[in-house]
């Protein structure tokens, strides 16, 4: 079952990565008030590869997902999605490429009151105007479990249903990156794990690039590659980390 | 405490000035009812005390039973000027004769001088008295061959003084006169009449009425007051005439133009207060609204320590400064309805006397009270709900569930209920009087909104989903989300949509009511009128010489010709209302279904309609004795009987060679022939053009013309009616405009995620869009059942005469509810806007 796109594989390295950010500055407010959420942030993404994003309270591991995502813009500095640069979108440009380029899952409230799971899913691409890949979306549908919810509405589903609804969407239209804003924040470790799996396996056998944030060092550990982030800084950035080890860098980071 | 209110107001500021506009427009309204009202009296109350300024005494006829509805014309010999000058009590002593829309002058050019609304009057003046109010403003009174004119009939008539004036007479032959001057009437309002003076025999030639005049006016000798002077005239009066003073005399005209004011201040307070009932659901759904917002932060405030009392008192606080706002504006606006209104009578040719606006106490106090009182009324329900809340609900996600289902269904019933049985009662009982029927259906019609307003919450969510699905199905997921989310609040839905329901119900019920007369009009010209031609004045339906009949009947392409005149008499002991006229011409001219007998009754002869025959058991052959206004009596036989009064408007039909010889004066209401066999229609219709061209004032027409005017005539009262009711259409849009925004508001978040997961700002702009439209939609389409429902009720309200069939004007409903749906897409663009101008990540790390 590998996915119809003829997206390249990993193991490419000579090809442009999923998504890169070049010197990326944040700046909120002004005067004494500044704060720089983001301080010059280079990292890129590899297709295919499922990185976990880490660090204290406050570090900006938030505002760089928006960054990314093209929900918000850079101060200074630049984010490229595949071939594309951000900052010459307008905002159509923007919503185009979020609703087919990326998937985005944040904590809670993902979900469309008024819409039922499937109408959930399917959402992004309902707003392109596409029906996108069915036997896709099915496949996705039985993966995360949900085909006897379908009809609901989010209000008739449990916390980890509704995330798993979300993760759904995410997948469903194939995008280059998804981005998840602590995906698992909000569920018991039982509902967070089986989203771990979904993400996990979306990347182990579909080659889906995923970027998370987590705050739970046994999350991150089920990720490829751990980056830590301090004041707006990436402070360390470790391949196949494990719970321990990532346990010690958030000790030396005093977090 | 109450700078937790003023943090309240200032924070919602947008929203409350919403609905401030709400209340405004109809407290406005109100105010602006009773500021023009009173500027009309205190103007009309000073004209009537300057045209009888030197009148100490009037003497006039007596009213009786038989001559109460033509009191004005009541005529009586001139000897009795003589008669009362010879008192020693008095100083002057005037007979005067006066008349309306009776002659005209005519221009050069062969055209009628005529002001089209204000009537032109015929008056006797023997020249400038201490008992007239007519000043001469150049050149001298008229004697003999002369006449003089108003200063605006010179200017429109294009007159000089010396110069000749034509004169359209009564009896259908102009005479010329030459205008001997230029008068002017009391301190300078004639209201934009126009006015031509004969001197007294001039006069009661041109209006065919020798030796008489239909009042004495009369100044005291010095010393007198006009007590004694009245007393020592009325002791040599005979029994038919009476003298009063002239305080009395001003305080009748008074109450005339009184009540004729108030009438037309009701009418307009009526408006105000549909306005008023509309606003009370925009001010209700905003306070509903915010409060559910704030559900929260009362929660919190309970939970520090505020009572339920403080925070109801802090909704009902806001409440009051909503009011007060909107009280204080309206007042002011009401000024400037009250101008717009007076300048819209001067334009359309009634200038008013000039007078300054009146504001009394009575309307500042009343004003402010509905203002505040609507207002307070409208949020009460939300105060208390807002008291309720617990302090446990601050830590409770989500909204508040919404009231049950059962609990809707049970209020909304339990004023729905009566509302429909008072329509019945209305509608199918006998309550009475067509007034208390009315008032019956008013009240009615009032519960009725209220109560679909309550059950519509419980079928909102399902119909608007239906109404939806069309736009869904066209507009894809965007239509899809509009959907739900106009049905996903049924109770707020309901409630914005009932401002537009009422507004719409009204319009469509005067829709189907006008229809329903048009189709009982057409139905009455084909069963019941065999004329080929009618003639009859236009404007006002106002009554016309009867010599007109006369001179069409000496035509030679006329075969039969009647006219029809409506008098008083007193028939077998009762007074009675009885159509005259010309019994030769049969069923001719107007077919009232003879049942028995001949119609030909003759001079001595009477028809009755069927239902009274039946009711009283007369039969064919009975004698009946008959007297009229001039105390003239007689026996009639009655000769036929006939089922079909809706032309001839009465139950009795009487020979007009029998009432006109004893009526004060001769008129007709309307005249009706047909062309003799083998005339050429054209040429005979011309016979008749010819012949009425002497009467400036009335129309020639067929069928088709006639039926042309009467629709033309209803459809500007429609036009009127509309005008005023689409002031509830503008309300209705501010409370749309008022729902979306909140609803906006209230789902920031849910728009930033929308946003980010690909939704474009058009996309977003037209869901909103989409889901007002839906809203209104819902309120057209209820609104125009239940227009349908009141037209209904109307029609079986309103007597057979007028109306008896339900007409349905299928076209203008379809329109009404398109309408109803570019209301709602309108009233959203602002909120539309508004979602579409938020920035994705600040909308959805919004809380
Ligand atoms: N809209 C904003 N205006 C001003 N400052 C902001 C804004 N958003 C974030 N910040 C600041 O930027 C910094 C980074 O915030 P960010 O939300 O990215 O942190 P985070 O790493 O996601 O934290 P957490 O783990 O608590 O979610 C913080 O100091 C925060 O106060
Ligand atoms: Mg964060």
């Amino acid at each position: 079952m590998a996915r119809q796109t003829g997206k390249v594989t990993p193991t490419e390295t000579t090809v442009a990565p999923a998504v890169a950010a070049r010197n990326a500055v944040k700046v909120y407010g002004r005067g004494d008030a500044e704060v720089r959420a983001l301080d010059g942030i280079d990292i890129e993404f590899a297709h295919g590869q499922f990185t976990a994003v880490m660090g204290p309270s406050g570090s900006g591991k938030s505002t760089l997902m928006h960054c990314l995502a093209g929900l918000d813009e850079l101060t200074d500095g630049h984010v490229t999605i595949g071939n594309t640069t951000l900052d010459a979108l307008n905002d159509r440009q923007l919503t185009e490429l979020r609703r087919t380029e990326v998937g985005f899952i944040f904590q809670s409230f993902n979900l469309v009151p008024t819409l039922t799971a499937r109408e959930n899913i399917v959402l992004p691409l309902a707003l392109a105007g596409r029906r996108g890949d069915t036997a896709w979306i099915e496949q996705v549908i039985d993966t995360v479990g949900l085909r006897d919810r379908l009809s609901h509405k989010p209000s008739e589903l449990s916390g980890g249903q509704q995330q798993r609804v979300a993760v759904a969407r995410a997948l469903a239209c194939q995008p280059s990156v998804i981005f998840a804003d602590e995906p698992t924040g909000n569920l018991d470790s039982n509902s967070g794990g089986e989203i771990l799996d979904f993400m996990r396996r979306a990347v182990d056998e579909h080659a889906q690039t995923i970027v998370m944030v987590t705050h739970d060092p046994n999350a991150a550990a089920r990720a490829d590659r751990a980056v830590f982030l301090a004041d707006g800084r990436i402070v360390a950035d470790m391949a196949d980390p494990s719970a321990e080890r990532i346990l010690d860098t958030m000790k030396s980071l005093g977090s | 405490m109450l700078s937790l209110v003023l943090r309240g107001v200032r924070a919602h500021m947008g929203r409350l000035i919403l609905t401030v506009v709400s209340v405004v427009l109809g407290v406005a309204f109100v105010s602006g009812s009773f500021v023009l009202a009173d500027s009309l009296r205190s103007i009309f109350n000073q004209v009537a005390e300057d045209t009888f300024a030197g009148v100490d005494a009037q003497v006039r006829a007596v009213e009786g039973d038989l001559n109460s509805s033509a009191a004005d014309e009541l005529r009586f010999s001139d000897d009795i000027a003589d008669t009362v000058s010879e008192l020693p009590e008095v100083a002057i002593a005037r007979g005067g004769l006066l008349a309306f829309e009776k002659a005209y002058s005519i221009d050069a050019a062969g055209d009628v001088v005529r002001s089209s609304g204000p009537p032109t009057f015929t008056v006797s003046w023997q020249g400038p008295s201490s008992v007239s109010s007519f000043r001469l403003l150049d050149g001298e009174a008229p004697t003999g061959q002369q006449v003089a004119l108003d200063a605006n009939q010179v200017e429109a008539g294009g007159f000089s003084i010396g110069g000749d004036v034509t004169v359209s007479m009564p009896s259908g032959d102009p005479e010329v006169f030459t205008l001997s001057g230029i008068i002017d009437f009391g301190e300078g309002g004639s209201g934009g009449a126009y006015f031509l003076l004969f001197d007294l025999p001039t006069t009661q030639r041109v209006l065919g009425a020798e030796g008489l005049v239909d009042s004495v006016v009369v100044g005291a000798a010095d010393g007198v007051t006009p007590g004694d002077l009245a007393a020592a005239i009325n002791a040599v009066l005979p029994d038919n005439l009476e003298a009063v003073t002239g305080d009395v005399v001003i305080g009748e005209q008074q109450d005339e133009f009184g009540s004729f004011i108030d009438i037309f201040g009701n009418v307009l307070l009526g408006f105000a207060v549909v306005v008023l009932f509309v606003s009370t659901f925009i001010i209700y759904n905003t306070f509903a609204t915010l409060v559910g917002q704030r559900t929260r932060q009362y929660a919190l405030l309970r939970s520090i320590g505020a009572s339920a009392r403080q925070i109801r008192s802090m909704v009902v606080w806001e409440a009051g400064l909503v009011g007060i706002a909107a009280s204080a504006i309206g007042l002011f606006g009401g000024l400037g309805i009250a101008a717009g209104l007076k300048a819209l009578f001067a334009a359309a040719g009634g200038d008013f006397p000039d007078g300054p606006l009146q504001i009394q106490l009575r309307t500042v106090i009343v004003v402010v009270l509905v203002g505040l009182g609507v207002t307070l009324v409208s949020a009460l329900a939300p105060a208390i709900r807002a008291s309720r809340v617990s302090p446990l609900e601050a830590f409770r996600s989500g909204g508040r569930p919404p009231r049950s289902l059962s609990f809707r269904l049970i209020t909304g019933g339990i004023v729905f209920v009566p509302g429909v049985a008072m329509l019945g009662v209305g509608m199918f009982g006998n309550p009475g009087s067509t007034s208390s029927t009315l008032a019956l259906m008013g009240a009615g019609g009032a519960l009725l909104f209220i109560g679909t307003s309550m059950l519509s919450a419980s079928f909102a969510g399902p119909v608007t989903s239906v109404l939806g699905a069309p736009i869904a199905r066209l507009r894809g997921v965007t239509g899809e989300i509009a959907r739900g989310n106009a049905s996903r609040n049924p109770q707020r839905s309901s409630a914005t949509a009932t401002a537009l329901m009422i507004g719409l119900a009204l319009i469509s019920g005067v829709a189907v009511l006008t229809q329903s007369i048009l189709d009982t009009f057409d139905e009455i010209l084909e069963e019941s009128i065999a004329a080929d031609l009618f003639i009859f004045e236009e404007n006002q339906g106002l009554e016309f010489s009867g010599l007109v009949p006369d001179r069409l009947a000496e035509l030679d392409e006329v075969a039969s010709v009647s006219g029809y005149s409506t008098v008083e008499v007193r028939l077998d002991g009762e007074v009675v209302s009885a159509t005259g006229f010309d019994s030769a011409s049969g069923t001719d001219v107007v077919d009232m279904g003879v049942l028995d007998g001949d119609i030909r009754i003759g001079g001595d002869g009477v028809a009755v309609l069927d239902e009274v025959a039946a009711e009283r058991g007369y039969t064919i052959g009975d004698q009946l004795s008959i007297e009229f206004e001039d105390g003239y009596t007689q026996q009639v036989t009655l000769r036929a009987i006939f089922d079909d009064a809706a032309v001839v408007e009465n139950d009795w039909l009487l020979d007009r060679s029998l009432t006109r010889a004893h009526v004060n004066v001769d008129d007709v209401a309307f005249v009706g022939l047909t062309y003799a066999t083998g005339a050429n229609p054209d040429a005979a219709r011309a016979a008749v053009e010819a012949v009425i061209t002497a009467y400036p004032q009335l129309s020639v027409q067929d069928n088709t013309e006639f039926r042309e005017t009467a629709e033309g005539q209803i459809a500007s009262l429609q036009i009127v009616i509309n005008g005023l009711l689409v002031l509830c259409l503008i309300v209705a849009f501010f409370g749309i405009v008022n729902t979306m925004a909140l609803a906006v508001l209230e789902r920031t978040r849910e728009i930033g995620l929308l946003r980010a997961v690909g939704m474009t700002r058009r996309q977003l702009q037209s869901s909103v869009r989409n889901e007002a439209m839906i809203i209104a939609l819902f309120g057209s389409v209820l609104g125009v059942l239940l227009g349908l429902l009141l037209g209904w009720a109307a029609v079986i309200a309103i007597p057979d005469s007028v109306v008896r069939n339900l007409g349905i004007p299928w076209t203008q409903l379809i329109i009404y509810v398109v309408v109803g749906a570019v209301i709602g897409v309108l009233a959203a663009w602002f909120p539309a806007r508004r979602a579409g101008r938020l920035d994705v990540l600040d909308a959805i790390s919004t809380v």
